[in-house]
């Protein structure tokens, strides 16, 4: 009986076998050039979960922007639109009808040459599919190739077409011929193939897998190989922080995406390592229920942002955020409104007693916050440590985005809403049109403001954008003395910082925030 | 992760009451290392209970923060150092105490109300009500304990709530199977088919011949699955799907504090040794009192 | 033997059903919108809504159990919101890491812990005993979640005798690649004769497995002991005793044979736990398994993921735990009676 066993399970064990088997080599063998050339870039979760290049809107921008580009680019550093695709454009006068001149030396990867048509086939389709952030075109009525090099825009109302053009997401031109005669391109992408122009192909892409994706140099790159540079890219998974930094130690790493404060003060005395500090547009905003609860009063809004010790939390963080000075970030127009937040628990505790809140009527709050976010849980603990000291009790609740923002909605609405806000190209709009402007059903309004003199603020942003940026700016300082300071609809609490570890040999970083986490590795040389 | 219950004996006929309790302190003591871990374990609950008054820094284990004492290491002030927010980290273990206890505590009489409870009606029924309470048993049974109450806990409001429902729902069918097991021994006894036919109720039967069959396999299986049970609780917590902020948890903690071990190793290492502490008591108590009672592994 | 066979196939299959039924009810049950996970955190309401009604979000409940049965039935466990991969593939790519994972840390179990509970039987009451006892509780109680952390921080980044993360060196792939017949890299390179790729993966699996292997080899050591000490008290073994075998030739050649059965039950038991553990102890040492996918799966509230994981734990559960009892049946002529 014992061997009978023994003997089905060995032929089953070969069932198996053969059932997964096939014999195929793993790895793309060609890929795997001198490990010199190699720069390894460290995640802490998985690249790429979308491959078309008009709908990707996720973390897949760490590599898209190494294999795509768009016709412009900005730098928050200068805040300056910058030519990539285009060599210059021009605007009419009223902001309405843009032209772009393109470079006439480029071929996507597929073969193609680039030019005028290619490149509004792949900006018509972006609008078309309408998915992710394909918005950012809304003010485009038509797009024209009038010759090979010359690309024109005419809108139906005035929008800063250079600056959406140099968008992080959505923006990207790409060979809408890729997939071929009859081919089609939605399932050509989803297989892992792309088509764009930039400097590097995808060779290898494992999903799921620790490596994840390896890109290889493309030959014919319009900017030109040197030696020195770094002819593969490749993706490693590492969720955890410490194992990331101990893989950069161990030099098997080049570079490191997040650190936490701490490792990074050790990084920064670690001789085989670089490192580098940059302020990002990213902030995380505490929203104040302005339309029902006990926050709907205007005192307790007011006490909360008194009760908020932002300075105390920014130290906390040790490095990886700065205060913020109202909702737009340093980097883009519109920042530097001087709206301040300074902690005063017994003015705080005035206005609630003004509001009616005390030892026998006491108030209590509900919050949701990002979970498995350790700086927001930093945050809520030194709020929950605060607001108790003047008898307020914080109820907080670490959500999964699904459920905060369904509950938000739909449910038990919140009296705090903690977020994330950055901008999917560098134009502050964001902030405004999503999150604080009037909405019926409210998706990212989650203050629920309806205050229409900010709606009207709003409205008139694109246009002076377009026109006068001096009239935008001060547009924008008048905006965020509204909303944080009269209305008291949000805390922002800080600006994260970009904390990178980098092997030390690794030559010409410089971190641009209006990519969040890209790495140009073609810039790079070692 | 408990121990599978069919290792440990099923009906025995034990005396009740006082007896029972008498027995266990002179089995426990005949076992130096039981005896041991229960005094280990008198301790960490006391501490439990007092946390309050021996804390040196109470108010650190519930609300307050000092974020310009962060990350101090261990010294003559904060004897386990403090965390990222400058709590003293000895009172948030000894305040993480009561949290796991506590949610250990919740979860075994749960478990054991409902499980024996379905156990001994099944047992003693029979029949279909027995078949079909024990496929409801093994259909949770076919799910190792974590992996389900992992489920449960990422679709309730991580909370300590959700960890005592979420495992309380993975544990309950040990004590289902097992007294089920018992009652079934019970029921075919002589005593009990000769109490039956003189018309006593079928629950004075219960009360008088099952539950005290039962008592002591129930008890070792507590005590063995209390470690367990603190284990599955701080799981989840690191996982993020458990306690949450400021509560004292010890899985919450390591989970904290372990982005910090390179630089700070003692933010996630005291929780994390509490946490071994307790679940080793729990564990050798167990094993003793299941060596100890158990007639098959008895020398 | 073949009643016993159909009955227990039965029990099986109702357990399955009603797994499957439970994995469901979970994936469905998560707060929020699932749709949102399909369309990424910044979607319009547009896309939201198009995605409920491809995922079939907006049907009833009962329809929605019913297609996912339907659809089950042909190997299909749905797409991943996530990954935007079907479920099976992924768990195709995730499994075969996780399983030699697992697989070498029961190994380590089986290896480490046997002997000791042997060692521990033969000179008992005793030092080596206490020993044995101490450790093999120490092992069970010790959270894995923080052994990984100590283990790769004292072994990899101080000593430096163990790589750091991952399943083997990069470099392997194009110096010596791999023909895969399984997709588990350590037998591929056995079978294949890859010796340099097994080096390397059997370097990389040290530490995680060892940190795995802890609970498993506590709980083996302290059920070899029991069974031992309870077979060694039975009167063959007194009978051999007399015979004029020594105490430790009757422990291995008599009692351990006797006292298989129930080792061999705890050890498919085991695994199933050993295999839930791995999801605390991957993430530390980049191990691309399961338990990585399912982390990324929960907090993304993937639940079509969430589900096929689910279900797959506890289908490998339910079928080791068959044919274990299947084994014993076969081995010993007792079971069947019962």
């Amino acid at each position: 009986m014992r061997r009978i066993l023994t003997a089905t399970g060995a032929v089953a064990a070969l069932v198996l076998l053969a059932a997964c088997g096939g014999g195929q080599v793993r790895g793309d063998a060609s890929a795997g050039s001198s490990s010199d050339d190699t720069f390894t870039y460290v995640t802490n979760t998985e690249i790429v979960t979308e491959w078309d290049p008009a709908l990707s809107y996720s973390n897949e921008i760490r590599s898209m922007e190494n294999v795509y580009e768009s016709l412009t680019s900005y730098d928050s550093a200068t805040e300056t639109v910058e030519p990539r695709l285009a060599t210059e454009w021009t605007s009419s006068e009223d902001g309405t009808t843009w032209t772009f001149t393109l470079r006439d030396d480029v071929t996507f990867h597929t073969g193609r040459p680039l030019d005028a048509t290619a490149a509004k086939e792949a900006l018509d389709r972006t609008i078309e599919k309408a998915g992710g952030a394909a918005y950012i075109w809304d003010a485009v009525d038509s797009i024209e190739a009038p010759d090979a090099t010359t690309l024109v825009f005419h809108l139906s109302y005035a929008a800063p077409i250079d600056l959406i053009a140099s968008s992080a997401y959505a923006a990207y031109i790409y060979d809408v011929d890729a997939a071929g005669d009859g081919g089609d391109l939605d399932s050509w992408f989803a297989e892992g193939q792309e088509a764009g122009t930039g400097p590097y192909t995808v060779a290898e892409w494992n999903s799921g897998q620790e490596y994840e994706l390896t890109l290889s140099a493309y030959d014919d790159y319009w900017g030109g190989w040197a030696d020195g540079q770094y002819t593969t890219v490749e993706y490693r998974v590492t969720p955890q922080t410490t194992t990331a930094w101990q893989l950069l130690q161990n030099g098997e790493v080049d570079f490191v995406e997040t650190l936490n404060p701490e490792i990074f003060t050790q990084a920064e005395s670690t001789d085989a390592v670089a490192t580098s500090e940059t302020s990002s547009l990213q902030n995380l905003l505490a929203l104040y229920n302005t339309a029902d609860g006990p926050m709907a009063d205007v005192r307790v809004r007011q006490a909360v942002q008194l009760a908020t010790d932002t300075a105390g939390v920014v130290e906390a963080l040790n490095g990886a955020a700065v205060e913020a000075e109202g909702l737009v970030p340093d980097g883009l127009l519109g920042s530097g409104a001087g709206v301040t937040h300074t902690q005063d628990l017994d003015q705080a505790a005035a206005l609630l007693a003004e509001a009616g809140y005390d030892a026998s009527n006491p108030l209590t709050l509900t919050l949701t916050y990002a979970q498995g976010d350790d700086n927001q849980q930093l945050y809520v603990t030194l709020l929950t440590s605060a607001l108790a000291e003047i008898g307020v009790t914080l109820d907080a609740q670490p959500l999964q985005w699904n459920a905060q923002w369904d509950q938000a909605r739909t449910g038990d609405r919140q009296d705090v809403f903690v977020m994330y806000w950055y901008p999917d190209y560098a134009d502050a709009y964001s902030w405004f049109v999503n999150v604080f402007r009037s909405s019926d059903d409210p998706y990212f309004n989650l203050s629920y403001l309806a205050d229409p003199e900010v709606d009207a603020l709003i409205d008139q942003l694109p246009t002076l954008t377009a026109t006068d940026t001096d009239a935008a700016q001060a547009a924008y300082v008048e905006l965020q003395q509204r909303i944080e300071v009269q209305d008291a609809a949000v805390t922002t609490l800080w600006t994260d910082t970009y904390q990178r570890a980098f092997a030390a040999d690794v030559q010409g970083y410089t971190d641009n925030p209006a990519y969040p986490n890209v790495v140009f590795v073609h810039e790079l040389s070692h | 992760m408990s121990i599978h219950p069919d290792t440990v004996a099923p009906a025995t006929r034990l005396p009740g009451g006082g007896a029972l309790a008498r027995r266990l302190v002179r089995v426990v003591g005949r076992d130096t290392l039981a005896a041991a871990s229960a005094v280990v374990l008198v301790v960490i609950v006391l501490a439990a209970l007092f946390a309050p008054w021996i804390a040196p820094f109470p108010a650190d284990g519930t609300l307050a923060t000092h974020p310009a004492d962060r990350l101090s290491a261990p010294g003559a002030e904060h004897w386990f150092g403090t965390d990222q927010v400058g709590r003293d980290l000895l009172s948030r273990v000894l305040y993480g105490a009561r949290t796991s206890l506590g949610i250990a505590a919740a979860v075994l009489v749960i478990s054991a109300l409902v499980g024996v409870t379905l156990g001994v009606v099944a047992g003693f029924a029979g029949g279909w009500v027995r078949d079909v309470i024990m496929r409801v048993t093994d259909v949770f049974l076919a799910f190792p304990a974590l992996l389900l109450s992992l489920a449960l806990a990422s679709i309730l409001r991580p909370s300590v709530q959700t960890t005592i429902i979420a495992i309380a729902a993975t544990w309950w069918p040990w004590y289902a199977r097992l007294s089920a097991a018992v009652a079934a021994g019970v029921r075919t006894r002589p005593y009990v088919d000769a109490a039956r036919c003189l018309g006593v109720h079928p629950i004075r039967i219960v009360g008088r011949h099952v539950l005290p069959n039962s008592l002591t396999p129930v008890l070792v299986q507590l005590s063995l699955d209390a470690g367990g049970v603190i284990l599955t609780a701080a799981s989840l917590s690191y996982l993020g799907l458990g306690a949450t902020e400021p509560t004292s948890e010890w899985g919450l903690m390591v989970q904290s504090g372990q982005s910090l071990f390179t630089t700070h190793w003692w933010v996630a290492a005291f929780p994390g040794l509490a946490i071994l502490v307790t679940a080793f008591c729990f564990n050798m108590l167990g094993e003793g009192l299941r060596d100890a009672l158990d007639p098959r592994s008895a020398s | 033997m073949a009643r016993h066979l159909v009955r227990r196939l039965a029990q099986s299959v109702v357990v399955v059903v009603g797994v499957v039924v439970v994995s469901f009810l979970v994936a469905r049950a998560v707060p929020g919108d699932a749709a949102v996970s399909a369309t990424g955190a910044r979607a319009s309401a547009s896309e939201l809504a198009a995605a409920r009604e491809r995922l079939g979000l907006d049907q009833p409940l009962l329809v929605q159990l019913g297609r996912y049965l339907g659809n089950l039935v042909t190997g299909d466990l749905g797409t991943s919101l996530h990954t935007r991969q079907p479920v099976a593939s992924d768990l195709g790519n995730a499994l075969p890491a996780s399983l030699e994972l697992v697989g070498a840390a029961m190994l380590l179990a089986v290896l480490i812990g046997i002997p000791l509970g042997v060692l521990a039987a033969r000179w008992r009451p005793g030092p080596v005993d206490v020993t044995v006892r101490v450790g093999s509780v120490l092992a069970v109680s010790a959270p894995v979640f923080l052994l990984a952390l100590v283990l790769q921080l004292v072994f990899a980044t101080r000593l430096g005798w163990f790589p750091t993360a991952g399943e083997y060196a990069r470099s392997l792939d194009s110096s010596s690649p791999l023909t895969v017949w399984t997709d588990i890299t350590a037998v591929d390179a056995l079978i294949t004769g890859n010796w340099p790729m097994l080096g390397s993966v059997l370097h990389h699996l040290a530490l995680p497995a060892l940190a795995l292997a802890a609970y498993p080899t506590g709980v083996i050591a302290q059920m070899t002991r029991a069974a031992l000490v309870e077979e060694g008290a039975q009167d063959h073994a007194r009978m051999e005793r007399a015979l004029g075998f020594g105490r430790m030739a009757v422990l291995v050649r008599f009692s351990l044979r006797a006292a298989s059965a129930p080792v061999l039950q705890l050890v498919a038991l085991v695994f199933a736990y050993a295999l839930v553990n791995s999801f605390l102890v991957e993430s530390v040492f980049n191990w691309p398994g399961l338990g990585s996918y399912t982390a990324t799966a929960i907090s993304s509230v993937d639940t079509p993921a969430i589900a096929g994981v689910t279900l797959t734990v506890a289908l490998v559960y339910v079928v080791l735990n068959l044919a274990v009892d299947l084994a014993q049946t076969a081995l010993d002529p007792r079971v069947r009676l019962t």
